[in-house]
């Protein structure tokens, strides 16, 4: 979208518009509307900006998102509306993101984001529970997008999820496998390719636990009474015996034995 | 493999909590993240080039402080910091100091800072700082006391509510299954104080006040709309919305 195009939108336009951005006012309509509504809402670019009032704000709180247990209370109908108000919220957060950054001001509450698309998140799982349920009771299956667990080019495992498509498989020649048939690596070069690739990884892994262990032996040379279960705990696959008998654990003091 | 790093966790959980902010922001407003592939590209690896060490102080990660603490240059000693299993001081807790100049004086936990084992007990193990001195204007500055933090594991020990002693506790459960804390000297619950649900944003649940433009209202939000029935999401939808369908879908094959 051009900035300058809506910059000057937002200077000359004189706002005009009811923004109804307010879940309340969607979901709990019954207590907020007024009996005589007489004008109508104007459905214009200043939607994708917030109340005018809210420009020169520092700090505009709001609550949490939406929980996923609080999102299984409602209708369908009202999580399609809620959708939607959190869609515009969302547009409105981005747009007035960047027009701060624009104008070199501080966007204010930019945690407003994450929460908006939290809540987004938490729409979709729910909506999702519910067709899964919904497939599983009259198909016995899920309904999602099929996956399925194959061995790729690299010789590698990976989930291929599969397309649609208009024609079955035999008469597609424009298809092309990309996985391993059987999961068979037959070719030198994959072979060569999935042990280097194999050695890579060994020696990442290799790496990371010796760096518990050092980590492991300045701990137990800096704190020599710290609670030994713990310790194992949050190291599982260090040996601290071993790493107790080394010179690095031990303090600038006498040993004890 | 390449992705073990920056899925480790950094942030405690109470500082999250305290900070009253999503997970996902308290990452992003800290992390300094100088290249990123992008993603959903199979051609790309998920690799990222970003800073690996943070030092975590009093500065909360999500403060201008914080970012300049660990500007992009600035490097600083590693700290090692022991690891306590779970954690058991909160906010409001009645604590004795067990070193240093207050060593013998009971307080309360002001603040706790989860990622170096530390809790701030108010007016206690302070030390006089000068703020805002200025030497061409010659102000002196004003002369402040300021809290230095103390470790959980040796400068402070939770006082009993019987005996007002310093005691060693456990975690135990209770009949009803609450998971509480236990002084070992009388055997008493110490219970975890109302402040500890304190945050930025309000000192309790309860006393949160509603953005009135932004906020769903409470009532709203728990009001059950839900009705169980034979559809899918889209069936629904279509009926409220008077949308009909008749049409059959072309049958379609999924390799």
């Amino acid at each position: 979208m051009n900035t300058a195009m809506i910059s000057t939108l937002l200077r000359s336009t004189i706002t005009r518009c009811l923004r109804v951005q307010n879940v309340a006012k969607i979901i709990g309509s019954a207590t907020t509307r007024r009996d005589i509504h007489t004008t109508t809402p104007a459905n214009d670019l200043m939607e994708f900006f917030d109340k005018k009032k809210n420009w020169g704000e520092t700090n505009i709180r709001v609550g949490r998102p939406w929980k996923l247990d609080e999102l299984r209370l409602k209708s369908n109908t009202d999580l399609h509306k809620l959708w939607y108000v959190l869609l515009k919220e969302r547009n409105m957060l981005y747009t007035m993101e960047h027009e701060c950054n624009d104008k070199m001001r501080l966007f204010p509450n930019p945690e407003r984001i994450d929460k908006v698309q939290e809540s987004m998140n938490n729409i979709e799982t729910v909506i999702r529970e519910r067709n899964v349920a919904y497939y599983q009771l009259e198909t016995g299956e899920t309904g999602e997008r099929p996956v399925e667990d194959v061995v790729n080019l690299f010789g590698l495992r990976e989930k291929y999820e599969k397309k649609e498509y208009y024609i079955p498989r035999f008469m597609n020649t424009r298809w092309v496998r990309p996985y391993l048939e059987n999961g068979f690596i037959t070719s030198a070069a994959v072979k060569k390719f999935y042990r280097l690739y194999k050695e890579k990884e060994y020696n990442v892994e290799r790496k990371a636990k010796n760096k518990d262990f050092r980590h492991v032996q300045h701990l137990l040379k800096r704190f020599p009474d710290m609670s030994m279960e713990t310790l194992k705990a949050e190291y599982p696959n260090v040996d601290i015996e071993k790493a107790k008998r080394s010179r690095k654990a031990r303090g600038h003091f006498m040993p004890k034995y | 493999m390449r992705i073990y790093g920056f899925l480790a966790k950094k942030v405690g959980d109470l500082t999250i909590k305290y900070s009253n902010f999503p997970e996902s922001y308290v990452k992003r407003s800290y992390e300094q993240v100088y290249w990123k592939n992008p993603s959903n590209y199979p051609q790309y690896p998920k690799a990222q080039v970003a800073r690996k060490h943070y030092r975590f102080t009093t500065n909360r990660p999500w403060t201008s402080q914080f970012r300049m603490q660990n500007d992009r240059n600035m490097h600083r000693k590693k700290v090692f910091v022991e690891p306590v299993g779970e954690w058991s001081f909160f906010k409001g807790d009645r604590v004795e100091i067990m070193v240093g100049k207050d060593k013998g004086k009971q307080g309360l936990v002001t603040q706790v800072i989860q990622e170096r084992n530390w809790v701030i007990v108010e007016g206690l193990n302070t030390h006089l700082r000068v703020v805002g001195k200025d030497e061409k204007n010659k102000f002196p500055g004003i002369t402040i006391q300021s809290e230095a933090p103390l470790l959980v594991t040796k400068d402070v020990k939770l006082v009993d509510p019987e005996t007002l002693k310093p005691t060693e506790f456990e975690w135990r459960y209770t009949e009803e299954g609450d998971k509480v804390r236990v002084s070992l000297a009388s055997s008493r619950i110490i219970p975890i104080p109302k402040t500890a649900e304190e945050t930025i944003d309000f000192k309790s649940k309860e006393l949160y006040i509603e953005n009135v433009d932004k906020d769903t209202t409470g009532d709203a939000a728990v009001k059950i709309t839900f009705a169980p029935k034979l559809r899918t999401f889209e069936m629904d939808i279509m009926e409220e919305m008077g949308i009909k369908e008749d049409r059959e879908p072309a049958k379609s094959f999924w390799y």
